[in-house]
């Protein structure tokens, strides 16, 4: 009888024991991508785009049969756009939820601070719209979907004085990495092109009074003013410069990418160009499938921030179909990307040796209350990052 | 840039700074206490006036309404939480309105209430822009100038010809004495946190207007800016305020102006603090 019994305990021992290696050989039930970005706090409006544009993504995917027929799983946590707050999300998605790779939907003091966690725990992690070029420089495991502002600088003088003939240029900076990044780069284009820069002033970060600043500004009199800044400083701007009767052809950038860009600025916005990787007027299929399912579900225009976290999902997925769930397999799937077209942003034609992508750039004109199209910049010698 | 230009965003700026600080100095005058949650009233103030002006689409009824719900919000404020704490070391009322205030900053970025993005407030076109000789003062500016003149007058009739502005100034000279002579406290403060609270949300919807754009985290500026209009005045002191407000968009715009952005705004308006302080500490118009 005891013989029996051990017996029988010993067949149960060994059938849980297949069961349990069965399990492991099967697919899992589902890949997960994690995502930091601000809901909270200053830069929520930005931080709730990037978590659309991440959704729209895991949507796209997953209708679409997943990743080799696995399902993708969004794993997102609030970081405020704080530093310290990203580091701890970054833990609690790399040890807790052990999320395959990561996207940074933040800005760039928090990605910076999350991407060296990421980096030491060997997850990849590909920052959505942040902009610092430190960030892909934290190692081989970070690359970077969002247009570097040295990049976007020199396409935005390209846009000043080749499409709109500008001689005299001022520039209204907002006094950040980003914006000190932008100017230079435009400047040195465009006075190597020969134009003047009449005009030259500094604004801090969140500032809604310009109106000393553009009546000075209308005193130098400039063909072009090339204002960088966020939707809440640009739309300031222009509706202050339409106020003290500003008539110069105000350029913007990325910053400006937002429906509520459109909405604080109303009519002061008509004319104005930016240049931005959202391309409104592209007949490419997921663009349009982006810009409309956005629209549906979150019943808001869609924006840069959200296209380019969508992005970030979308290339990520691309390179874990690739390479395979290991950090080595994405990396190099990443590093030999070829003319991605699955991007809203796109196309994508490749990643630099600095884990930088390579694209083209558009410019978009105010008309009749929304973006359309007005240019494209494709020249190699203009989009290319430079590490 | 000329001086018409300076003269222009000095007095609209300072009207700004005027209508927001000035509920401060009002509820510091009486009862000592540094009220940080006024930022969120303000704040309210802003956010029932958009929703008001997008149901019936008056400006009008929006301030009404903004300036109703806010001096509403101050009373159950004073009522709900001061009242229990008049007795305590100050420092228990400012950490409380610390609290308070980001707590209801957090509650209004809930997506229900304001959500995370900013909105509009197109209702510039209630007042005309004034063409005078030497410069037009467009309508966004003749609506907060207009206003702020309003409220100015409206200030001094109760502080110098009503039984209640003479109440409070007895409360602020001496609260137990002021109770002892038969002064209905309890009526007064209320009362006092009703306009100063008003006045926020007023201030909320004006400025909600003159930039266009109402959010959850506008407060976050005037909760500490607000403050240093109230010190540089002389704690308490209302004219003082009115004072200070304008020194202190004097010396921002100018500098602005002048040779632009050396220093930040925010630097400027501290500087011209510690400067003032040296020489008169007890503020411009402080006893």
């Amino acid at each position: 009888m005891r013989s029996q019994k051990l017996l029988v305990i010993l067949l149960v021992l060994s059938l849980l024991v297949v069961l349990a290696g069965g399990c492991g050989q099967s697919k899992p039930k589902s890949y997960k991508i994690g995502l930091f970005s601000p809901t909270t706090g200053f830069a929520a409006a930005d931080g709730t785009s990037a978590l659309h544009g991440a959704e729209l993504a895991v949507q796209y995917i997953n209708d679409h049969g997943g990743i080799n027929g696995v399902k993708v799983e969004l794993v997102h946590y609030d970081d405020a756009a704080k530093p310290d707050q990203a580091v701890n999300v970054a833990h609690k998605l790399i040890e807790q939820d052990k999320v395959i790779a990561a996207v940074s939907g933040s800005y760039s003091g928090a990605t910076r601070a999350a991407s060296a966690v990421f980096q030491d725990a060997g997850v990849p992690m590909v920052a959505a719209y942040a902009v610092h070029p430190e960030i892909t420089k934290t190692g081989d495991k970070i690359w970077r979907v969002g247009t570097l502002a040295v990049v976007e600088g020199k396409v935005g003088g390209a846009l000043a004085v080749d499409k709109l003939g500008a001689k005299k240029i001022a520039l209204l900076t907002i006094d950040n990495d980003f914006g000190t990044s932008l100017a230079n780069a435009f400047k040195e284009y465009v006075t190597a092109k020969g134009a003047e820069i009449v005009f030259e002033e500094k604004y801090p970060l969140g500032e809604k009074e310009f109106r000393p600043i553009l009546n000075r500004i209308k005193e130098a009199n400039p063909d072009v003013v090339y204002a960088s800044g966020y939707y809440n400083e640009a739309a300031n701007i222009v509706r202050q410069a339409k106020e003290v009767g500003l008539n110069a052809q105000i350029i913007g950038q990325e910053g400006y990418d937002s429906p509520k860009f459109l909405e604080l600025a109303g009519d002061a916005a008509e004319g104005v160009i930016i240049t931005t990787d959202l391309n409104r007027d592209s007949d490419r299929e997921i663009t349009q499938w982006f810009i409309k399912t956005y629209k549906e579900k979150y019943n808001l225009d869609a924006d840069m921030v959200g296209a380019s976290t969508f992005d970030a999902v979308m290339v990520l997925a691309y390179a874990i179909e690739k390479g395979g769930t290991k950090a080595d397999g994405i990396v190099k799937a990443l590093g030999e990307l070829k003319d991605f077209e699955k991007a809203a942003t796109g196309p994508f034609y490749k990643f630099t040796p600095g884990r930088e992508v390579m694209r083209p750039l558009g410019a978009q004109v105010v008309k009749g209350g929304a973006f359309h199209f007005f240019a494209e910049f494709d020249d190699p010698a203009l989009i290319t990052p430079p590490w | 840039m000329s001086l018409w230009n300076i003269l222009l965003d000095t007095l609209t700026q300072g009207s700004i700074y005027f209508l927001i600080a000035v509920g401060l100095t009002m509820v510091y005058g009486i009862l000592k206490i540094l009220h940080i949650a006024h930022a969120a009233v303000y704040t309210i103030g802003a956010g029932v006036g958009l929703a008001v002006f997008k149901l019936t689409g008056s400006f009008w009824l929006a301030l009404i309404a903004a300036m109703l719900v806010s001096g509403l919000v101050g009373v159950i404020i004073y009522r709900g939480v001061y009242f229990y704490m008049l007795d305590q070391p100050r420092i228990v009322p400012l950490i409380t309105s610390v609290g308070l205030f980001l707590l209801i900053e957090d509650l209004l970025q809930k997506p229900y209430l304001m959500g995370p993005y900013q909105h509009a407030f197109p209702a510039q076109e209630v007042f005309p822009s004034i063409t005078l000789p030497w410069g037009t003062i467009p309508n966004a500016q003749v609506m907060i100038l207009t206003l702020t003149g309003v409220a100015l007058v409206a200030l001094y009739l109760i502080f110098t010809r009503t039984r209640l502005g003479l109440a409070w100034q007895a409360a602020a000279q001496d609260r137990e004495m002021a109770g002892s002579v038969g002064i209905n406290l309890n009526r007064a403060i209320a009362l006092n946190f009703l306009l100063g609270s008003a006045l926020a949300g007023a201030a909320g919807v004006l400025v909600g207007v003159f930039y266009n754009s109402v959010y959850a985290t506008m407060g976050d500026v005037p909760s500490y800016k607000a403050f240093v209009v109230i010190v540089l005045g002389g704690m308490g002191s209302v004219t003082g305020t009115l004072a200070a407000s304008f020194l202190l968009a004097f010396a921002e715009t100018v500098l602005l102006a002048s040779v632009g952005y050396v220093l930040p705004r925010d630097a400027i308006a501290f500087l011209v603090l510690i400067f003032v302080l040296m020489f008169r500490p007890q503020g411009l118009l402080g006893r």
